[in-house]
């Protein structure tokens, strides 16, 4: 006797599809963060290469505790300090500026004070790009060549080599 | 006078659902191409800066926490999650094993915005005295207003 099989249909069930897929949107929401991934780059001088910076003949910034700053030993406000050393890269652009920070000073100080002379670019050149100032010889000047952090430590080193430790 | 009213045809208000697989699929998409591990989830504020470059991918980590969480630094290689360190000796042996197996490494700076720039100052001299050549400071945008 023949025995008439009975067919079954074969599908794949969806129906917890929706839940997986919104489990796994939650997941990822929760877990994903938006971090910050941009900043500011700073590249520390090799020792081999260092060129000896004389402190007269840097511009020596020093952030105080506030955000107030000092520029060779004189107080002047923060909006001073590009028009400040823009003068005097003027007279030699190969000027190094020195940045100092108080340690009772917060961290957001400094950074605030380190954007503002990375934006000397920004400030000196037009909205092409094309320099505004010269320097005494001509040439355009569009940025400060050399920011230097010095650490504590260093700091320390150079007055115990200079006998006023 | 009274209209007289035809029998309802039965349609259901029913929200239409058949694109919604669609658009989850594409949120799933979107999630998993975006997704990144934080390394470092100590919630701070960062400072603001107008200059901001974009940070490498797999950059070593190192956080300074606010001052209100005792100012805690803590390392990270970049692939695995920050430890917290006492001792400013163990960011340089950290940094230091860091370039020696890559002496470019980048190196990435998360501090608070209040935060002692003295203890900012320690990590920077370590980083300086392990040979680090680049790092980022991370910021946040500052916004013209704000200029």
């Amino acid at each position: 006797m023949k025995i008439k099989k009975k067919e079954i249909a074969s599908e794949i069930f969806t129906g917890s599809m929706a839940d997986i897929s919104f489990l796994l949107i939650i997941y990822f929401m929760i877990t994903s963060a938006f971090s910050a991934t941009r900043g500011l780059d700073f590249a520390l001088p090799e020792e081999t290469d260092t060129p000896e910076i004389k402190q007269e003949d840097a511009i020596e910034v020093h952030v105080m505790p506030g955000g107030a700053i000092e520029v060779d030993k004189k107080s002047i406000p923060v909006d001073g300090l590009l028009p400040y050393v823009l003068e005097k890269l003027q007279q030699n652009p190969d000027k190094p500026v020195i940045l100092r920070t108080d340690p009772d000073a917060t961290y957001g100080d400094m950074i605030s004070i380190f954007d503002l002379l990375r934006r000397a670019n920004e400030e000196w050149t037009d909205d092409l790009g094309n320099p505004m100032y010269k320097d005494v010889k001509g040439e355009p000047l569009t940025e400060i060549k050399t920011i230097s952090i010095p650490t504590q430590r260093e700091i320390e080193n150079i007055w115990n080599l200079l006998g006023m430790g | 006078m009274a209209l007289i009213r035809g029998r309802d045809r039965g349609t259901g208000a029913a929200i239409f659902t058949a694109s919604m697989a669609d658009i989850v699929f594409l949120l799933i998409v979107f999630f998993v191409l975006t997704y990144k591990v934080e390394v470092d989830k100590t919630q701070m504020n960062l400072p603001e800066t107008w200059i901001r470059k974009k940070i490498p991918e797999k950059a070593a980590v190192i956080s300074i926490a606010p001052p209100d969480r005792g100012s805690t630094i803590r390392v990270s290689t970049g692939e695995e999650m920050a430890l917290p360190v006492s001792t400013i000796e163990e960011v340089i042996t950290f940094a230091s094993t860091e370039v020696a197996k890559n002496p470019n490494r980048e190196f990435i700076l998360k501090a608070d915005k209040d935060a002692p720039y003295g203890r900012v100052d320690e990590v920077l001299d370590a980083l300086k005295q392990s040979k680090v050549k680049y790092i980022f400071l991370l910021s946040e945008q500052l916004t013209a207003a704000e200029l």
